[in-house]
């Protein structure tokens, strides 16, 4: 990892140690960060990721042995309950600024992205790894990159912000499109995409043939010599469950700034219906209640999609 | 700091304290060669987060096992100036009675079990 990266790991690690009792922060912060960064440059390839996470174990367990030291410490003057939120309040304040701008977490109703992603996926989204594109001052804090083609996003979906989707990235600003017979065309080359799949062998014009005089309007001005290009600032889109998926061919691009992050790891699926994961119903709650064990799909449990 | 106490009411350490200890018998270290020097004598078995490590630092250095050295850099990582930790003398006799208490666990757990010494 290169030096930048390593300072964006300290920067992370400097802002969790406001999770320490003060006094212990004050004390050892400084050198805490040294030995931090001296791990990091240890580090190369696969051992990053046990790293990340025995730090992370260390940083939970030593947070709550040197609080429960401060508050043994501190003296009974003041109320059990107000000592308590005083304790944990930068703790909590910090677990929610993470959850709220560096991770969230979604739930996948439909199975456009099948067999890749599945209804009931409950999934942690990184929204701070495609952050460079504009003057976002997290992409100075963690490592963030380009998005790639091929690469899984999700985003807000154009006709309706307020709902997320998740769909492959087919086409770049740029990239010329078509679709043949189910086939997709980009740059002249046809695709090979192991990851889509098929779940019908005939061939619906409007749908395996693109772009036809059925595609969105705002394809028109986007059409030359049968391809599609993608205009600046936008991405063209496809789900992997190629037959069955509401993309770019029937609504149009992704505006770059639409992206909402990467799906960064499924913390759990469960094996149920569209409609019990695009509402809350009662007969949900109790068919978790009762199947939790049988219809977790475990082994989907914490990969990456 | 609190007067000492007897080494005999500090038993048992934990390892992470244990260790440290150990790391500092022959020689003045920073934290992260005391990290470094745990990993190897346990093998990696024992790999001290910061956390752990500044948060057993504390308590040592307030049981006086431990003290302050002077800060100073450590040429070799680069050259900001880095606080280094001593064993004192309390420290010297508290490993001391914990490796010979941990010693005579193991005849006793050898006597019981029937291995053989050395396995």
């Amino acid at each position: 990892m290169d030096s930048i990266s390593i300072r964006g790991l300290c920067g992370i690690y400097a802002a969790m140690l406001y999770a320490y009792p003060r006094d212990f922060r004050r004390q050892y912060g400084a050198e805490m960060q040294q030995v931090f960064r001296d791990r990091c440059r240890e580090q190369s390839g696969a051992s990053w990721l046990a790293f990340s996470g025995s730090t992370a174990m260390d940083w939970i367990a030593s947070v709550i042995r040197e609080r429960r030291a401060a508050s043994l410490a501190v003296s009974a003057q003041m109320g059990a309950g107000r000592k308590l939120i005083q304790e944990w309040a930068v703790t909590l304040l910090l677990f929610l600024f993470v959850t709220t701008t560096m991770v969230q977490a979604y739930v996948v109703p439909t199975g456009s992205m099948e067999n890749n992603i599945l209804i009931g996926d409950h999934m942690l989204v990184d929204k701070v790894g495609f952050s460079n594109t504009g003057n976002n001052w997290t992409s100075y804090v963690l490592p963030t990159r380009q998005v790639k083609r091929g690469d899984i996003i999700a985003f807000r979906f154009p006709e309706d912000v307020r709902q997320t989707f998740v769909k492959r990235v087919i086409g770049l600003p740029g990239d010329r499109i078509h679709l043949q017979n189910k086939r997709v065309i980009r740059n002249g080359q046809p695709l090979d995409e192991p990851y889509a799949q098929h779940v019908t062998s005939y061939i619906d014009d409007d749908r395996d043939n693109f772009p036809t005089a059925a595609a969105p309007a705002a394809f028109a001005h986007q059409v030359q010599d049968g391809d599609v290009i993608v205009p600046p600032d936008m991405l063209f889109v496809l789900g992997d469950n190629r037959d069955d998926s509401l993309d770019s061919r029937y609504w149009g691009f992704v505006p770059r700034d639409y992206i909402v992050g990467k799906p960064l790891v499924i913390y759990w699926s469960y094996d149920g219906s569209t409609k019990d994961f695009e509402t809350w119903n009662i007969a949900h709650l109790e068919d978790v209640a009762l199947h939790f064990f049988t219809k977790t799909r475990w082994s989907r449990t914490l990969t990456t999609p | 700091m609190p007067k000492p106490a007897p080494a005999a009411n500090l038993l048992p350490l934990t390892p992470p304290v244990f260790h440290i200890l150990l790391a500092l018998a022959d020689e003045e270290r920073h934290g992260y060669g005391i990290m470094q020097d745990v990993a190897r004598q346990t093998n990696d078995a024992l790999q001290l987060g910061p956390g752990t490590l500044y948060g057993c630092l504390k308590r040592m250095l307030t049981a006086g096992l431990v003290e302050e050295s002077d800060e100073r850099p450590d040429t070799e990582l680069d050259d900001e100036r880095r606080r280094y930790y001593r064993m004192t003398d309390l420290g010297r006799g508290v490993v001391r009675a914990e490796a010979h208490r941990l010693a005579e666990a193991v005849i006793a757990a050898r006597a019981r079990l029937g291995l053989a010494g050395g396995k």
